[in-house]
């Protein structure tokens, strides 16, 4: 008999046993949907998290310091010294309270030098960045970041008016909006002066950020930086504890790490809910054959060979997973495409997951049908005949 | 000589039964020419069973031989055996065996889509033999819609449709009342009119009695080989 024959009798089986079939099919179905998911899941994230890391340029170093009194504007000064440095700008931070005359909440204070804006780009949403004359001496002026903005219930007839940071009047200029970002939307930002008189003793820094020209050249530039500071401080190679040097490429290159880890993690857990869908096929195609050994040494008297009865339940097996690996695909894909909406990133369907989850249940099929499919093969005619 | 389609030579069978030998059929000698029309007639024990396994191609015997069409079936591989069963043997069984889940014409066309042949020319083949035996309305049937008589002759069908050399019958009135059952006896006369060679199994006298020739069976020995009308 040809293979299509062959075919159309395990599907005419499937059709026949309906509900069971839908049942066996259940474990694949749950497992593929879960791999989908999942699988979208992470995606989605490490999309998030390299979009958000990408904004602040591959080029960049953040240099923090680990103490209050690490890092100086001297320093900050020296590194930008360095070649190849085409930005540098320091950040000063401390807790605060921020209030308008309804309410009052605390806030990271952030004070920061006039690179600051130029160099990271954050988008407005309200008004504009603290300008080149709010960075002159005497002017007190902020930037809200989006959820400092909001709980304080900031609105755009609010701008130009005075709240309170730490008890000190300030001017609101510019609302951002930067609520994708990464936990930095609670800040407000001043001038580094501005800073000073609310918390910070001069000339002690919290961060500094110098970016290279090129990507290319951050690897060295690191190094260059970490020996200058070394030599400023007369720091031996062993001790560190003074700041720290992140570079923003290999935190992409860490967060890639962590997902893909992640996502390995989800596959396999994924993966044996898969292998649990196998066995169950296993299991009702080993009962099937129990139940159908009449039908089998029909077959055989009526001239199947083995091979025609192996491949007759290898395919039943192969469909029932395969067609489970489908509806499981299209369920995952469904899932994955609300909870891209709901998570904010970009749906995609993508070809590698649907060859790897359709190639997995159609392997599942073969190696949980082959065995039931050889028992029923071995069949001797006359015992398949004679059995009640 | 006459064109034999079944030669029994000496042919023992026994079976392992728990750790007991048990002998189904003790040495038996049988010759089926073409054409002829046979009753094996027995008792429940008595070797029928076995005898039709052997002729069926279903079975090989522990010693002795075979020949089925010319052919020995004592050392044919499984698959072998299936080929010459699949050209010389049509079954018909006691209780239709009719494949579930299925149609008369897919029953009918099974052996032949076994034996390789398209699906085009199998429908064909299969269509006209049931026209013939008065099926041609039923050929999309399923199984719950035949009564006990149609199922036995779409089975009938079946063992006809791929012209095999022996048409070989278990019991194939057993599970039909007298009328119908007499009406297979009569379909199974007809065909040996037409030529076919007819074994036919059983344990009822007077169904054997239908069969020019009779074969009695008992112990797993010939008791008695009878010729002509009882």
């Amino acid at each position: 008999m040809r293979i299509l024959g062959t075919a159309a009798l395990a599907l005419n089986r499937i059709w026949a046993t309906k509900i069971r079939s839908l049942l066996t099919m259940l474990g694949v179905v749950i497992g593929v949907a879960a791999i989908v998911a999942l699988t979208s899941i992470v995606d989605g994230a490490s999309q998030g998290i390299n979009k958000s890391l990408a904004t602040l340029g591959t080029n960049q170093l953040n240099i923090t310091a680990m103490a209050a009194d690490s890092l100086t504007e001297q320093d900050a000064n020296a590194l930008a010294d360095l070649d190849n440095v085409s930005v540098m700008f320091v950040q000063a931070q401390n807790q605060g309270t921020i209030a308008t005359r309804e309410s009052r909440v605390n806030a990271r204070l952030v004070g920061v030098s006039s690179q600051y804006f130029e160099a990271v780009k954050p988008e407005i949403a309200l008004g504009s960045y603290l300008s080149s004359s709010s960075f002159a001496a005497t002017s007190k002026d902020v930037v809200f970041g989006a959820d400092a903005a909001n709980d304080l219930g900031i609105t755009k007839e609010m701008l130009g008016t005075s709240v309170k940071l730490n008890g000190q009047d300030f001017r609101l200029v510019g609302v951002l909006d930067d609520q994708a970002g990464f936990g930095t939307s609670g800040r407000v930002y001043v001038t580094i002066d501005s800073a000073r008189k609310l918390f910070s003793q001069y000339p002690y820094v919290s961060s500094i950020v110098i970016q290279a020209n090129t990507p290319e050249q951050v690897d060295t530039l690191q190094i260059q930086a970490d020996v200058l500071l070394r030599e400023r401080y007369g720091l031996g190679s062993e001790t560190t504890a003074r700041y720290t040097i992140t570079n923003q490429a290999s935190l992409i290159a860490a967060v890639g790490t962590i997902t893909a880890t992640l996502g390995l993690l989800l596959t396999g857990i994924a993966a044996i809910s898969l292998l649990v869908g196998g066995i169950g096929i296993m299991n009702i195609m080993l009962v099937s054959v129990r139940e159908r050994t009449r039908e089998i040494g029909v077959r055989r008297a009526i001239g199947a060979k083995q091979s025609n009865i192996l491949t007759q339940f290898l395919i039943e097996a192969i469909v029932l997973s395969l067609a489970g690996g489908v509806v499981g695909l299209i369920l995952g894909e469904i899932a994955a495409f609300f909870l891209a909406v709901l998570g904010d990133w970009v749906f995609s369907i993508r070809l590698d997951t649907v060859l790897l989850v359709l190639g997995f249940s159609l392997l599942v099929g073969v190696v949980f049908g082959v065995w039931p499919a050889r028992q029923a093969a071995k069949l001797e005619p006359i015992d398949a005949l004679r059995f009640e | 000589m006459a064109d034999e389609v079944v030669r029994l030579d000496k042919v023992r069978r026994d079976y392992l039964v728990g750790d007991q030998i048990t002998t189904a059929l003790g040495g038996v000698d049988l010759v089926i020419e073409r054409g002829e029309f046979v009753a094996i007639v027995g008792p429940s024990g008595s070797g029928k069973s076995t005898m039709m396994n052997l002729i069926g191609c279903l079975d090989r015997p522990s010693s002795g031989s075979v020949l089925i069409a010319g052919d020995s079936t004592n050392d044919l591989s499984d698959n072998k055996l299936t080929e010459l069963r699949s050209r010389a043997i049509g079954f018909v069984f006691q209780q239709f065996q009719l494949l579930p889940n299925t149609t008369a014409i897919e029953n009918v066309m099974a052996p032949l889509l076994y034996q390789g042949i398209g699906t085009k020319a199998a429908k064909k083949s299969a269509t006209q033999m049931l026209t013939q035996l008065g099926l041609g309305d039923r050929l999309n049937f399923d199984r719950n819609r035949l009564s006990g008589g149609q199922q036995q002759r779409v089975a009938i069908a079946r063992a006809l449709v791929t012209s095999p050399d022996i048409v070989l019958a278990d019991e194939p009135t057993g599970a039909l009342d007298s009328k119908t059952g007499a009406a297979v006896i009569e379909l199974l006369k007809e065909l040996h009119r037409e030529g076919r060679t007819i074994v036919l199994i059983t344990h009822d006298l007077e169904i054997a009695a239908s069969a020019p020739r009779r074969v009695f069976l008992r112990d797993g020995l010939v008791e008695r080989d009878e010729r002509g009308v009882s």
